[in-house]
This record gives structure tokens, sequence and C-alpha cells, in this order.
């Protein structure tokens, strides 16, 4: 049976008379990447703050490796890895002081650090750069020292708070790979981004927050399934009269249907077979077609249909 | 002890400005305490005289003579325009024309007529000169009035304006162990005590105690007290540093190891040490710009250095300057130095009252750090890591 490495109970987090965390609970097991989405404002950050023990919380309850958490769960701390959204080094050191200084927190047997900083520094692929001053390396470079700097120490559990951010895709691709690498070895990850895609690609288990709640959670394919839109059929087709239209959305599963001449978008929920009956139709009322797509939902989709569309920025 | 080596390879990037105060001061400091000591020593005067004997009696040569023994008889051509413009350019300091008939004006005792003279009006090699001929001229006459022939009378005259008297300046204890020179070594001192401490310690500060590096650092299994104890380690052995660097210099401007009251002078820095801390302490718990930290260190350090006696003697400020500078740290630290020279004169109350002012100064100057950044804290701690968007955006979640 796999073990629980965090469970969040019920957790209430005010600021004044705002709640930032209206009765959160989460239960991540050993050896999962378990993707945080949410709109901004949805309580990503602050939850990863109250797991940290950097915010204190009203109500509620965290334990990691089954302990409690609090300030002070310093053998907690130590198997706990932290890259943050904002890239936090010094600029006084270079990338080897820098990663040596983070590992430092966490291990002092000098030998023992020079071995993980150098092994670190290997998983990222910075060997041709430890002499450089964070200054002269590039925006994936960076990103890649600050992922370093958070698991040189070989923590069994990191947390990656949006880690990817203005990175370019050769750099976004390697740092997705390299959390792979650090799950098959064993490390449980948390991970939070605004990429649909990344959290699709890596992730085995996701939660979506919004106003502070969890609004739903499973794997990717049992978040697909939450939402109306299970299938989305294009077909490209010319002059199609009314009647056709009309015996198309009387289909099973079928709740809607947009032509604009040229292109025609069938949106299908549940059902199988959708693409044949749809197929059958047309065929039957002799009318010729060209390229035929049929979509399973995305992530994106999944998610803004749950959290909605309304933008998240914008002033009231 | 990651954080105490981190503290100095940060401050080891950040030397640059605190080394160039220092290099520029000690370069400046020595030769500026050394003109300071040399003002204090006596010293008789010389000047480039010019003497034309249109008598050429032995009385005339006998004047001659004279004034060769103390000042420089200098050669010039005699013609009026080069004789002005040698003046002008200060090549000689006076002019004496020995009128013909100078011998027997003086035996004689008629008194006009027996000089002429082209000088710089006004100047003290002219008052000097009147007053010397007129002595000798004096002298001689007094002598021949006494029944001594000519030649002997202006010898003795001679001998009599010429007696050297010696010259001591008088210096109480306390001065005498606090030279000129090493007075205004420390009195200097305040201004780069100042600079130093201020744009060293600052940068660093403000960068270890950045609030998402510090964030950063609390998500690790380094103690929050550990960490602001080896920042605090980090700057108690930097101000040390510069401190007794400070101090070795002042050894050579002493001329060796310090003696009586001038120990006074050194706890005195020590405590003025302590008050710039206090000041980068109250800067970065505002945390300012680079460029604002650049801007604090020349507005106190040049504005305590003006005002409170610094650069100019306190003697020469005015009431109202003086009134002001009293609210300011450096005022009482020079006025430490002030009674140390023996300006002022000593008083062991009020010298240590003057110290105590200073130090209240200092733990005023860090109190008000610490409250600054406990009140930034504890607002901190309501949302350290949100975005401005996130907090907008949370304002707009309704219970």
């Amino acid at each position: 049976m796999e073990n629980t490495v965090v469970k969040i109970d019920n957790l209430v987090k005010r600021y004044g008379e705002l709640v930032a965390l209206d009765h959160f609970s989460l239960e991540i097991k050993e050896g999962e990447v378990f993707g945080l989405l949410g709109p901004n404002g949805s309580g990503k950050t602050t939850t990863i703050n109250c797991l940290l023990s950097l915010l204190s919380f009203d109500k509620g309850s965290i334990e990691i490796f089954g302990k409690k958490m609090t300030p002070v769960s310093y053998d907690i701390k130590k198997e706990i890895g932290v890259i943050m959204q904002n890239v936090i080094v010094s600029e006084e050191l270079n990338v080897y002081e820098n990663i040596d200084y983070f590992c430092g927190l966490y291990i002092t047997d000098k030998k023992l650090r020079k071995q993980y900083v150098e092994e670190a520094i290997k998983f990222v692929g910075l060997e041709d750069f430890t002499k450089f001053y964070p200054k002269k390396l590039s925006g994936g470079l960076l990103r890649r020292l600050n992922i370093a700097c958070g698991i040189a120490h070989k923590p069994k559990l990191i947390i990656l708070d949006e880690p990817t951010v203005a990175v370019d895709p050769q750099s976004r691709n390697k740092i997705l790979e390299g959390i792979q690498e650090l799950n098959r070895n064993g490390v449980t990850i948390i991970y939070t981004s605004h990429y649909m895609e990344e959290i699709e690609q890596i992730c085995t288990r996701i939660a979506i927050m919004d106003k502070g709640r969890k609004v739903a959670e499973g794997t990717k394919d049992e978040l697909k399934r939450m939402i109306k839109n299970t299938e989305t059929i294009s077909v490209e087709v010319l002059g199609l009269g009314e009647d056709i239209l009309t015996e198309i959305r009387t289909l099973p599963h079928v709740y809607d249907v947009k032509y604009d001449e040229k292109l025609l978008v069938i949106s299908c929920s549940g059902g199988k077979h959708n693409l044949i009956r749809i197929l059958d139709v047309l065929q039957k009322r002799e009318v010729g077609f060209g390229r035929v797509y049929s979509e399973l939902p995305t992530l994106n989709e999944v998610f803004l249909e749950i959290t909605g569309k309304a933008l998240r920025d914008k002033e009231e | 002890m990651q954080v105490f080596k981190l503290y100095f390879k940060v401050l080891r990037k950040n030397l640059m400005t605190p080394l160039i105060f220092i290099i520029v001061f000690v370069s400046i400091s020595i030769p500026m305490s050394k003109a300071a000591s040399a003002d204090k020593a006596f010293k008789d005067t010389s000047l480039k005289i010019v003497v034309f004997d249109e008598d050429g009696s032995e009385e005339s040569k006998a004047l001659t003579e004279f004034i060769g023994r103390k000042h420089k008889i200098t050669e010039l051509e005699n013609d009026k325009n080069k004789i002005l413009q040698a003046l002008y350019f200060e090549s000689v300091d006076y002019v004496l024309i020995i009128n013909d008939g100078y011998g027997k004006k003086l035996t004689t005792g008629e008194t006009s007529g027996m000089f002429s003279t082209y000088h710089m009006h006004d100047s003290y090699s002219t008052v000097m000169m009147t007053q010397l001929l007129d002595s000798y001229v004096g002298s001689v006459r007094a002598y021949m009035a006494g029944g001594m022939d000519a030649s002997d009378a202006e010898q003795n005259a001679a001998d009599a304006v010429f007696s050297e008297a010696e010259v001591t300046i008088a210096r109480d204890k306390a001065s005498e162990d606090f030279g000129a020179s090493v007075s205004s070594y420390f009195r200097y001192l305040a201004y780069i005590l100042v600079s130093v401490i201020i744009s060293a310690l600052c940068p660093v500060l403000l960068k270890l105690s950045k609030k998402e590096f510090r964030f950063r650092t609390n998500c690790s299994c380094i103690r929050s007290s550990s960490y602001s104890l080896q920042i605090i380690a980090g700057s108690v052995v930097f101000i040390m540093f510069v401190w007794g660097l400070m101090m070795i210099v002042s050894l050579t401007q002493n001329g060796g190891i310090f003696r009586g009251n001038a120990w006074f002078a050194v706890l005195n820095s020590f405590i003025y040490t302590l008050v710039c801390t206090g000041f980068a302490l109250l800067i970065c718990s505002f945390e300012p710009s680079d460029t604002v930290v650049n801007l604090m260190t020349q507005v106190i350090g040049l504005g305590s250095s003006f005002l409170c006696g610094v650069f100019v003697p306190l003697s020469l400020l005015s009431d109202s300057v003086i009134a002001a500078a009293k609210f300011l740290p450096a005022y009482w630290y020079v006025k430490v130095i002030e009674m140390l020279k023996g300006t002022e004169a000593f008083d062991g109350k009020r010298l240590a009252m003057y110290m105590l002012i200073e130090s209240g100064f200092a733990i005023a100057l860090m109190l008000i750090a610490l409250v600054v950044n406990r009140m930034k804290y504890s607002s901190a701690s309501v949302k350290p890591l949100a975005s401005k968007k996130e907090r907008k955006l949370n304002n707009k979640i309704s219970i």
C-alpha cells in the first residue's frame, strides 16, 4: 500500500475577512507527481506556503511523512526540496557556489555535499557553467540553476511552483524530463503550473483549485470525464442544409452543433461511436466531405469548464 | 556557517566603494594631519630683500650686513619696472634703497630721508622690515648716545635686535597625549566611518534580508535564529575589522601606541562606529535601492561632517548650526575630540556625558531599526509570498 506523503486536512487560511483557503483538503501518495492547478488567486501559493510552514493558518492540519508540519519541523524540512516561482539565487555567487550554499543549508558534511552538488549540476546539465555568475546565465539556465539549488540535497518530496515560467521549449523539455527522472527515482512531486500541457505530460494526479477550494481532483482521464464535453468532432463539408443539421442535432449524445459553411463542429457528451453515427448521416444524405477530426477534451478545456472562462485579473 | 560564509562572499563583491573611501581617506588624511601638526610648530621667518646701497658708507654696509644675517639678500637690477614686477610675482618681499647720506644722518641723529623702499602695501613683510629698520636705527643711536663709536654701536644694535628668544608652545598634559596630528585624524575619521560602514554593510544586509531569499532559507533546516545570528556575527566581524584597521592607521599618526587620554579617543571612535552601524541598520530596515543607499551615505556622511565640526571647526560654525548639530551624534563625537585636544578644558564628567549621549544615539538608531523591522515582519507575515495580483484577487473573494 502506498504511503501518504502529504496530508492536508480542512485547511482554512484567512487574511482578515478574506478566505484564501476554504476547508481545503488534499492527500498525496508516495511516488506521485501531483499537479496543483488553479487560476491566479485560487490559493495555490498560499497552500504551498502553509505546507512549508512559511505561513500560519487558522484551522486544519498538515502532515508530511506522517508527522505534523510546524515551522520547527527541521527533520521534515530536510526531506523537502523547494523550487520557488521566482529564481532565488545569490548574484554574488557563481553556479557552483549557489548550489553549494543551498545544499549546505541541509547537508553539513563537506565531502557528501561536494558529491551532491556535482550530481545536481550534472542532473540539470550545467557542467559547462559552474563558474558563471547568475547575471551571465540565460533565462533557461537560470531556471535550471534554481532547480539544482532545490534538489541538490536529494529530498524525498519536491515542491515546484511554476518552475518553467518564461523558459524556451528546449529548456522546458529538459526540466520536465528531469522532473520525470526524479519521480522515477522515487521522489514525490507537487507541481503547480499554468501550462496545462505540462501538467498533462507529467502529472499522475491533479487537483484543481478555485477561490481557495478544491473543485476537482483525479487523474487526467477522471477529470476529463467530469466535464460535459467528452468528444469534439470536426468535418470539412460544404453546402449543408438546415434539415441535415437538425438531423445531426437529434443524434444521441450530441449537445451542440456549429456550422460556418465550411466546417461542421459537433460537441458530444459521453457515448461511443459518435463519429460513425455522424458520418452515417452524411453518407445517407449523399453529402461529400473532406477531412474529419475527432478530438478528446484537453485539460485546458477541463480547467476552463470547471473554473469558468471569466478573466481573473480583470478589475471589477 | 553557510550564511556566515555567504555574508563575506557578498561583502567581497560589494567592497569597491568602501575601499575607495578608505584609500582616499588614508592618502588624504595623513598629509593633512601632518600639516595640522606643522601649523603648531614655531618657525622663524626669513624674507627675500633687495638692498640698493646709494650711500656706500661704512654705516650703510653695516646695515646691509645686518639685514643679511636673518634675511636673504637678493640681487636685482635697479630698474623700477623690474622691481615692481619682482614684487608682484613675489620673487622678492621688500626692496630697500639706502639713500645717499645715510651714514651722516645716522651719526647726526637726522631721521628723515634715510631710506626709500618698494614694497607690497600692507604686507606682513613690509611691517616686519619697517619695524626691523626702526629698531636697528633706534638702537644704534641709543648706543652712540651712550658714548659708543659708530662701529661698536652698530655691532651691539645688530646683536640686540637679533637676539633669539627660545620659544616653547605651552601644552597641557591632555593635549600632549593627543597631538594635533592624531586629533585631526580622529576628527576626519567620523566621515570615513559613516561612509565605509553604510556603503559596505547596507548592500550585504539588504541582499541577505531580501524577503524571498529569507523565505527560501526558512524552507531549509537552518533555524531562523541561526540565520540571523550568522548575519550579526558577520557584521560584527566586519565592523571590528574596519574600526581595527582605522586604529592601526591612527597609530602611524600617533607615532606609536596611544598614551593617557588618547585612549578616550579610541573609545570615542568605537562608540561612533556603533552609531554608524545604527545608521546602516536603520537605512536597511526601509529596504532602499542601491542608489538610495549611496545617496544616504553622502547625505549622512557629508551632512554630519559639515554641520558638526568634522570638516569645519566648531568655533567657525554659527550658533544656529551648532544648535541643530546637537541633534546629530557626530557633534558629540567632535566635542570629545575637542576636549581631548585641549580646545575645551578637560573634564572627565563632561567627557563621559558626551560619550553617553553618543552611545544613546547608537542605541536609539538600532532600536528604531528593530521596531521598523518588527513592524515590517508582522505585516509581511500576513501574506509573505503572495503577489500584488494575487492580493488584488483575494480581495475580491467574498466569504
